[in-house]
């Protein structure tokens, strides 16, 4: 029998029983739905994540104090101090552009009567320079400033403390009753990881150090480097000079963490490819459920039209014929139902896109991977099916009750 | 229509028993000769019990002797493989049963297209083929109707139509009256009549003489065997 015919026939069996064919095809749609959701948002905010990076720049590497990623984030137990950088800058390290420093605390910060806690960064002006957030009033912060009590203020904070569109440049504010000057206002190029920028104030490294929190701990210290291809020899050479200035031997391991931003990309990925991999399993064990119920409808099926074999039989069909046929049945089955749930992945992963502004990525690999693998489930689930109601004798067919 | 010396269907000592639990059997039919000709029409008859629906499905090639021989057009079909009988069923036999003659919620037209999609019948020559034939029937009309939903002497109509769509060598009808009013039935036997007129052998199993009587030749079963066998004078 043509190919065009058979579909037509089985497309036509599945609309009779379209109710039926819907529910068997949840467990196709599900495991679908789910891999397509997963592997598009998974790329999604990779690509994101990718384009903040690079936003950023990409050229430089970070050093937190702690001894893995987690005490780099919750704060290590040796802190890093301004010691640390001098020892960095005296090991001359050819390949360092610059760099830059930063630490912060939480203070209330006031004007006149508004007053609001916010985060206070201290930083050199290298910081500044890598971080780029955009100057909408006045200056950053310079070199001279490095001990005085000058402040740039995040866009956010200016609205709060003096109101909507308003320029501060001269105006003063305390930071735990110190008068400090304002100097600036800034705000984030638009990345997520500047923005910051918009809610902070910014102060020399010095003024928080000396003024504020009264001790010389630094939370980041940035390196930038002149050849980007040279970063892991750079970053071994910085390691080596930390290690020496803080004593560590050779037995020992860092108290503090080196991190590129390629490296941290890596990361990121990585944690992505894991979790996909994990959907992924998750998803293969709904398409083998999905099949199990395939398989199960179509040997209701099979049982029910016997006698529609039978006459088939009758009429001509031979054993691979009536094998086509319900083979045919099945794998359009789970291919309309791997359709449905391609559709409903890309719908989802549109929505969250949406929801959290990360590209809309469409994968056409994974797309085309999952109408094959659906359409796989229904070949493979049918073959049992098909084959017994190919083999079935026209004569028992026919006389079935 | 040629005519050869070779019978259209041929049975020598056909023996059939139907396997009851492990050891035991039912015998349907208990030393069956028989021969048919091509042009002929014959009424199969008996009570119900006597073999006549087995003797039907060895003619028709839908199942296989449990002893003796089984010809048809003077080759031994015994030992042929499904898919070989399938092959014959196909293109030397046309079938009309008593029950489920139509695939259920499909049009009549595509019912009676059928078979030729299992005989590769190009599509260009399909649809010109399944209206002459519902022509034949009188029942062109109804071609796009659904199967459900026509009236029994339709459906047998349209059956009929089916069985002549591959120009097989012989229709088999299996009580193709038995559930129609008398005036239908006697409609249907008309077109398998004129059918007979026009050259095609036609067999029929039946249990009423009414139905019978259109036959040429009419063969009697009983308990498995051939009780008599007479020509109709009409």
């Amino acid at each position: 029998m043509e190919l065009k015919e058979t579909l037509r026939s089985a497309i036509q069996a599945l609309r009779i029983n379209a109710l039926r064919s819907s529910l068997t095809m949840l467990g196709i749609i599900i495991g679908i739905t789910a891999v397509i959701l997963i592997s598009s948002v998974g790329q999604g905010t990779v690509a994101f994540i990718s384009n903040e990076l690079t936003s950023f720049g990409t050229n430089f590497f970070s050093i937190n104090p702690g001894s893995n990623f987690m005490s780099a984030i919750t704060g290590g137990d040796e802190p890093l101090t301004t010691a640390d950088i001098e020892a960095i800058e005296d090991a001359n390290i050819p390949n360092i552009e610059n760099i830059a420093a930063f630490s912060y605390t939480s203070k209330v910060v006031s004007a006149d009567e508004e007053s609001k806690r916010t985060s206070v960064y201290g930083m050199t002006p290298q910081a500044q320079e890598m971080l780029k957030p955009d100057l909408i009033y006045g200056e950053f912060l310079s070199e001279d400033d490095s001990n005085n009590r000058v402040v740039v203020l995040g866009s956010d904070v200016v609205e709060d403390l003096f109101g909507k569109d308003t320029n501060p440049v001269g105006e003063s504010i305390k930071i735990d009753d110190i008068r400090f000057v304002v100097i600036g206002v800034s705000k984030s190029g638009g990345s997520l990881f500047g923005s910051f920028f918009n809610t902070a104030v910014n102060i020399p490294l010095g003024t928080l150090q000396n003024q504020i929190t009264g001790n010389d701990e630094i939370q980041e210290i940035d390196i930038g480097v002149r050849n980007i291809d040279l970063i892991n020899e750079t970053m071994d050479e910085v390691e080596m000079a930390l290690r020496d200035h803080r004593h560590i031997s050779d037995m020992e391991e860092n108290d503090f963490v080196l991190q590129s931003f390629e490296g941290a990309l890596d990361t990121f990925e990585t944690i992505t490819t894991l979790l996909t991999v994990f959907i992924t399993g998750i998803s293969a064990i709904s398409l083998l459920v999905g099949g199990v119920g395939v398989m199960n409808i179509m040997l209701v099926s099979v049982t029910e039209r016997t006698k529609e074999i039978g006459l088939l039989k009758a009429i001509g069909a031979k054993r691979k014929d009536i094998l086509t046929q319900f083979l045919i049945e099945s794998a359009v089955m789970t291919t309309i139902g791997g359709f449905a749930g391609i559709l409903l992945g890309l719908g989802g992963t549109f929505l969250i896109s949406v929801a959290f502004g990360i590209p809309f990525i469409i994968s056409v690999p994974w797309i085309l991977l999952a109408v094959g693998i659906s359409t796989l489930v229904g070949v493979v689930f049918g073959i049992y099916p098909a084959r017994k109601a190919a083999d079935l004798l026209p004569i028992d067919a026919l006389r079935y009750e | 229509m040629i005519k050869n010396n070779i019978p259209l269907i041929s049975l020598e000592g056909v023996i059939k028993r139907y396997p009851i639990g492990i050891n035991d059997f039912y015998q349907a039919l208990n030393g069956i000769d028989l021969n048919i000709n091509e042009g002929e029409f014959v009424a199969i008859m008996g009570p119900s019990g006597s073999g006549k629906s087995s003797l039907m499905h060895i003619i028709g090639a839908l199942d296989r002797v449990t002893e003796g021989k089984q010809f048809f057009k003077g080759k031994n079909i015994a030992s042929f493989s499904e898919d070989h009988l399938a092959e014959i069923r196909n293109k030397e036999i046309g079938f009309v049963f008593q029950f489920f003659n139509l695939l259920p919620r499909m049009t009549v037209f595509k019912n009676v297209e059928r078979p030729m999609l299992y005989g590769k019948i190009p599509a260009s020559e399909r649809k010109k083929r399944v209206m002459n034939a519902l022509n034949i029937v009188g029942i062109a009309e109804k071609a796009e109707n659904l199967s459900n939903h026509i009236s029994g002497g339709q459906i047998q109509r349209v059956a009929i139509a089916r069985a002549l769509i591959m120009e097989p060598s012989v229709i088999l009808a299996d009580e193709p009256t038995g559930n129609l009013d008398t005036k239908t039935a006697h409609e249907i036997m008309n077109i398998l009549t004129n059918l007979n007129k026009e050259g095609h052998t036609i067999v029929i199993i039946t249990h009423e003489d009414d139905i019978a009587s259109f036959a040429k030749r009419r063969i009697r079963l009983v308990d498995g065997k051939i009780v008599s066998d007479t020509n109709n004078k009409r």
